[in-house]
């Protein structure tokens, strides 16, 4: 049954992913490039420079791609579920509904973990060669927060897609806009340091979330 | 897990409202303070004030007197100099002794801090200028250090640690007793300046060091101060005038002065200052100095003597808090902030914890129970996070709950 609804998964979000991927790895090799065409005119020594003095990342355009793609792909995955109705019908499968919710869910968080993390090799690798640690992790433990927001988006946004009612999708949609904000308070690098593992515990609790969606589906609830 | 879901929306709805209700009411009824601008004059040997009103400058003195825009420019010669000479009205002594423009042109500084300059993370590494390349304009090195349990430098093109190099410092900072790791390293890394000092450094048994290269090569002095003393915070300060390295703060907030031809601290008799929680403005000439602390309780201004550093005088300003901000304590049980104006750190922190919002929790579940038209005892737990919560509690049941059932249900 895993395989099965991997594979429902799969057929229904390929386009999406394969389109994403690339789209993202485009963002990042033209932040690549930026960085690169200042190597090539100031010299490696310029950019420690600025990003000692100015502390600036130089990767700054990436801040809401991720946000981007997880919604995105919580919206693909999930709106042809209920807009043909084909929730219902999933939901009456022989298998535990909220595991089959699980399933679907670890579908995309496994999707946008690879394209994530995909990004995050590509910086590091090329960053690696021009940075010193201390500048690359500079880099990486800035741009976290967003990619946790692009999971935590992504869990979110199937919250609302899933939710029954249009008052209650409101309103959840106000939440999942509060928290979003959060991940994007301040711009400056490794700001969010401390608060990076209380992040990641409340990414994988409100896994809930879209739960308590199905719940309500399950109920027939009107308010 | 439904029920876990339905808590955790519960508590993500209550610190979504306790950041955000807090916030906007702050942002409708607060007015940042706004001191008048107050400099000593040795003139007059008072506070020289000027304090715009509807639109319109006062210009007085702490004992009252009012002075207009030309009369005031003359009690603070060396800092409106330029005015001075313009109208060609710049005295040829002040209090006996002899100046000129150019006093006020070296002489005179401006220091500045604020808690976000120290409350940053930033990568450590730090670029070590050449002192005396015979050149007028700094230039940057081709490599940085790093200094946590040795020495090391990278070369920023190569990204290659510089071996030669690193050995050659390492051993002049054990050589002359650095104990690693290093708690702390001070300088301004950058070439928009007049001259280069290089870093001072804590090491881990609190002793001061000052670093430096020298046509090249490595200068390293231990600098001798009271073991009682543990430095927390050094800001160096290079100004064009050279008499002094740095301002230095201890554990205890005693701000001190590094002289430069003597490397002696000196204590400065003010009250303590915290560099993490408070704003310091220091405006200095040959004279005298200003120095403005300022936190969220109000601004403290002291005079001290440009020579010997004692205190010629000293005041307040304290913070009026508009009466609609102090009713906040009636609505909001408590606020939770992620940002604060004093670092560029983002995290939670919960503020101001209120009793007096009981009152109003008690209402909110009379209302509440006559929304719902449920006697507050068959919905206790929703009932409890009321009178907890307060209008957080209120809010949530409003939105998320239901006519029929317990939130919680």
């Amino acid at each position: 049954m895993y395989k099965a609804i991997f594979y429902k998964e799969w057929i229904k979000t390929k386009y999406y992913f394969i389109l994403s991927t690339l789209l993202s790895w485009c963002f990042v090799g033209y932040s690549l490039l930026r960085i690169n065409r200042v190597v090539e005119i100031k010299g490696a020594g310029h950019l420690w420079q600025v990003m000692l003095e100015r502390n600036v990342i130089f990767i700054d355009f990436l801040t809401y791609l991720p946000l981007i793609i997880g919604m995105l792909f919580a919206l693909v995955q999930f709106i042809p579920e209920m807009q043909q109705k084909r929730l219902k019908l999933t939901l009456h499968l022989p298998f535990p509904q909220f595991r089959i919710i699980s399933v679907m869910l670890l579908f995309g968080l496994t999707s946008l973990f690879i394209i994530f993390s995909t990004n995050l090799i590509i910086l590091s690798c090329f960053l690696g060669n021009l940075l010193a640690k201390e500048l690359l992790f500079h880099v990486l433990l800035s741009a976290m927060p967003w990619y946790l927001a692009g999971i935590t988006v992504y869990i979110l946004a199937a919250w609302i897609c899933l939710e029954p009612t249009w008052k209650r999708r409101i309103l959840n949609a106000l939440v999942a806009a509060g928290i979003i904000r959060i991940f994007f308070l301040s711009p400056t690098p490794e700001a969010y340091n401390r608060i990076l593992p209380v992040f990641i515990v409340y990414t994988v609790l409100i896994l809930l979330f879209p739960m308590l969606s199905v719940y309500r589906f399950k109920t027939g609830e009107q308010d | 897990m439904i029920r876990a879901s339905k808590i955790l929306l519960f508590f993500t709805v209550i610190v979504l409202l306790s950041w955000l209700l807090p916030w906007t009411y702050d942002f409708v009824t607060s007015r940042p303070p706004k001191y008048p601008f107050t400099l000593y004059s040795g003139v007059i040997h008072d506070f020289a004030i000027l304090e715009v009103q509807d639109k319109s400058s006062i210009r007085k003195d702490l004992s009252g007197n009012i002075y207009t825009e030309s009369e005031f420019d003359s009690i603070l010669p060396l800092f409106y100099y330029r005015q001075l000479i313009s109208d060609e009205r710049f005295p040829s002594q002040i209090n006996g002794v002899d100046v000129t423009p150019k006093t006020a042109q070296i002489q005179n500084f401006i220091f500045r801090h604020t808690p976000g300059d120290i409350n940053i993370t930033k990568p450590a590494l730090f670029p070590l200028l050449e002192t005396m390349s015979g050149r007028v304009d700094l230039q940057m090195p081709d490599d940085v250090f790093r200094a946590v349990n040795s020495i090391e430098f990278i070369n920023s093109e190569s990204n290659r640690i510089e071996k030669e190099k690193s050995t050659q410092y390492y051993d002049i900072l054990q050589k002359k007793g650095v104990c690693f790791p290093i708690r702390l390293i001070s300088g301004n890394p950058t070439t928009r300046k007049d001259y280069d000092e290089g870093y001072f450094l804590i090491d881990d048994s609190y002793q001061l060091y000052h670093l430096k290269q020298t046509k090249g090569r490595p200068y390293v002095r231990k600098i001798e101060y009271p073991e009682d003393i543990k430095i927390k915070n050094i800001f160096v300060t290079e100004f064009k005038g050279k008499k002094f390295h740095a301002f230095l703060v201890d554990e205890r907030g005693q701000l001190y002065v590094l002289e430069t031809k003597t490397y002696n601290l000196k204590p400065i008799p003010i009250s303590p200052f915290y560099p993490e929680k408070e704003s310091l403005s220091i405006i200095g000439n040959a004279f005298d100095w200003t120095i403005q602390i300022t936190n969220e309780s109000g601004n403290r201004l002291y005079a001290i003597d440009a020579d010997n550093y004692k205190l010629l005088k000293k005041m307040e300003y304290p913070v009026i808090v508009p009466t609609i901000q102090k009713s906040a304590k009636y609505i909001f049980p408590f606020q939770i902030s992620f940002t604060s104006p004093l670092d560029n750190y983002v995290f939670p922190r919960l503020e101001t914890i209120s009793l007096w919002v009981l009152i109003l929790n008690v209402l909110l579940v009379i209302t509440y129970s006559l929304i719902r038209r449920r006697n507050p005892s068959q919905c206790w737990s929703e009932t409890l996070c009321i009178l907890i919560f307060g209008i957080y509690g209120f809010i949530t049941f409003l939105l998320f709950g239901s006519k029929k059932d317990n939130f919680f249900s």
